[in-house]
């Protein structure tokens, strides 16, 4: 690369990486207005295209559910695991009563009850060397604690999980208070899912990998039959896969994230203008200020909008990236199996 | 249980592990799930490593041992566990200008448990044993790397454990209560962590006066004998599968210069530790087998792709990007 300084008043010319280490945004700005009609990025996507992501779930032996994820660089493994609140653990008085129609109308009670019990419990970890700005030993950073309440309002918001499938329930075999009349069905305990993400590698929409992460390791979450034996006086399980249950998620919530890249103004060239790309990697998360991060479930549905930094995405903007994150949903749930 | 405000927490009334009904009520269902040693005393389980598996990481290995045990599919208890360890290395980095003077390279090792990792769920925040595991991880590497050659940096070895060996059997530390001593799988879990660390400071490229490597060696009481003194010395134990572990030991070994950096031993070793010792350096020359292998596959790939490189350059030099101004 050195030789061709010697020739007469060199361009100076830098190898890739440098050029991009040394001044990031001029950087992709070139890579994308060197074809007009197809931009294509530093990373050889154009601006549309988002990874494809790779999912294989089961291969933790001692959690119920787990999957690991690669979106490109970004690696993620997600651990659900089941373990049993019992009734008598349960602090204060938050009686929820066993719901009388036994159908799907405890949509609202249902999630307000795995808020307040805390029956979902996901919780990230970045510091595990994934990248070079977390590095073990100190407290979680502000962006992993965002990511963490991120995820959890999310899990909320969307009523993914059903309390139905984490009660343990019990139906003594004659009423105590009056043997003629009917038993009545008590809660004895629930189910509680620690869910946890661990980041191997971290190269971009973090958040997107570890939802997807999440997503597929609740569908492989398997919860054995539990009930309350009266002999033993607490709650037992059984070990035959073939009675144990797995989770039914309400609808299957996407998210997809833009960057919003803005070109500068050179001499000579106009530059007014803007790229919004999808699945940003790290390099690009680097560069760009404004970021959205829309959740869609199927075709119809809007679940979430988050974005932040910048004007550039107006109104209509807003709805082509709604179109763009309903792609984004076909593509993920595609790939998660396609029983939503 | 402690509250840590930065991230969510379990119930405060705490939760417990789901119990299975067979294997309290019948114990004979329960001796049936006991996993047995298939191999030969002297045969390690298969080892699988990948190098630079985190490209924003200097170096980084991926270690995977499975089972031997195969995995039942008519019970919902785990079986026994495999050991899948990732390392990362950042650096080495200049270190902060409020730093003393550091003549030679700092080391810093972490080593942290997935939650998912045990049997029993663990926390985020680290506890004594992971502090404990690092420690021994940071003088088995400290005795390999040439840290003079970087002054005034220092370096990170972030050891995540994301599946580890147990301890012993589950079903022994239920009805028996703690059997003799614990641990066992510590050893295991610490010649892993040697193991991928080394292959992953050679993937950072950090100078080492040879590859170490770990390997672990028990002495066992045979359960089918009456006599006491009825040992046998195994290589690359997996605990779960042996009702008695009398003695154990990790080594961290060079091989090409038969030198030990780290040595860590547990329980009665008897008159005789040196055999102890020689069956563990045993063991890590067979896992230095397999990390030597895919190391080098992993050069030759690399330069294979500068070759390439290179024999394209005229292509690459116009592929240079312009900078003006």
């Amino acid at each position: 690369m050195a030789t061709s300084t010697q020739s007469q008043p060199p361009a100076l010319t830098f190898p890739r990486p440098i050029f991009a280490a040394v001044s990031p945004h001029p950087f992709l700005q070139a890579h994308l207005s060197a074809d007009k009609r197809t931009p294509q990025r530093a990373n050889g996507r154009t601006a549309h295209n988002s990874r494809r992501p790779g999912v294989n779930t089961g291969s933790l032996t001692h959690a119920n559910g787990s999957a690991v994820v690669r979106l490109g660089n970004t690696s993620v493994v997600c651990g659900v695991r089941a373990e049993i609140l019992r009734e008598e653990d349960i602090s204060g008085s938050s009686d929820f009563a066993v719901p009388t129609t036994p159908s799907d109308t405890d949509d609202q009670d249902g999630s307000k009850e795995i808020d307040v019990l805390r029956l979902v419990v996901p919780n990230v970890e970045l510091s595990t060397g994934s990248t070079p700005s977390h590095i073990p030993g100190n407290a979680p950073s502000t962006y992993q604690q965002s990511l963490i309440t991120r995820i959890r309002s999310l899990l909320l918001s969307t009523n993914l999980l059903r309390a139905k499938d984490l009660r343990i329930l019990y139906t003594p075999t004659t009423n105590p208070d009056d043997p003629d009349e009917e038993p009545e069905t008590q809660i004895k305990g629930y189910w509680v899912l620690y869910v946890d993400v661990f980041f191997i590698s971290v190269d971009g929409s973090a958040f997107d990998a570890a939802w997807i992460g999440i997503l597929a390791a609740l569908r492989d979450t398997k919860l054995p039959r539990a009930w309350y034996d009266e002999e033993f006086e607490g709650i037992l399980c059984s070990d035959d896969p073939a009675e144990a249950t797995t989770l039914q998620l309400r609808g299957l919530p996407v998210p997809a994230t833009f960057a919003v890249f803005e070109g500068q103004a050179e001499d000579g060239i106009e530059g007014d203008k803007d790229w919004i790309l999808s699945d940003p990697d790290a390099f690009e998360e680097g560069v760009c200020r404004e970021s959205v991060c829309v959740v869609v479930d199927g075709k119809k549905s809007v679940r979430r909008i988050e974005k932040s930094g910048g004007g550039v995405v107006g109104r209509d903007g807003m709805r082509e990236l709604v179109r763009r994150a309903g792609e984004r949903w076909s593509e993920v749930e595609q790939v998660l199996g396609g029983k939503a | 249980m402690n509250t840590d405000r930065r991230r969510n927490n379990a119930p405060p009334g705490g939760t417990s592990a789901p119990v299975f009904a067979r294997t309290i009520r019948e114990p004979g269902y329960l001796q049936s799930l006991r996993p047995r040693r298939s191999r030969g005393p002297n045969e390690l389980r298969r080892i699988f490593l990948q190098p630079s598996i985190i490209p924003s990481a200097s170096g980084s290995a991926y270690l995977e041992i499975p089972t031997s045990s195969t995995p039942s599919t008519s019970t919902l208890v785990p079986p026994t566990s495999s050991l899948k360890i990732t390392a990362s290395v950042q650096g080495p980095k200049p270190l902060p200008r409020s730093a003393p003077f550091s003549p030679s390279l700092l080391l810093t090792t972490t080593v942290k448990f997935a939650p998912f990792a045990t049997r029993n769920r663990r926390g985020y925040i680290r506890d004594t044993t992971e502090r404990d595991l690092g420690v021994h991880l940071e003088t088995a590497l400290r005795g390999v790397i040439i840290g003079e050659r970087w002054p005034k940096s220092g370096v990170e070895v972030v050891v995540t454990i994301l599946e580890g060996d147990e301890d012993g059997w589950w079903g022994d530390s239920a009805s028996e209560g703690s059997a003799n001593g614990s641990g066992w799988g510590l050893l295991n879990v610490l010649a892993g962590c040697i193991t991928v660390a080394s292959a992953a400071i050679t993937d950072a490229g950090i100078d080492c006066v040879d590859v170490i490597t770990g390997g672990v060696a028990a002495i066992t009481r045979n359960p089918d004998s009456r006599d006491q003194k009825d040992l046998a010395r195994l290589l690359d134990p997996c605990p779960a599968e042996h009702k008695e572990i009398v003695a154990a030991c990790a080594v961290a070994y060079l091989a090409s210069r038969d030198e030990i950096t780290e040595i860590w031993m547990k329980g009665d070793i008897g008159a005789d530790p040196d055999a102890l010792i020689e069956g563990a350096t045993h063991a890590a020359v067979g896992s230095l087998a397999v990390v030597k292998d895919v190391l080098l596959e992993a050069l030759q790939a690399k330069f294979q792709g500068q070759l390439e490189v290179k024999e394209s350059g005229v292509k690459r030099k116009a592929g240079d990007v312009d900078m003006t101004g």
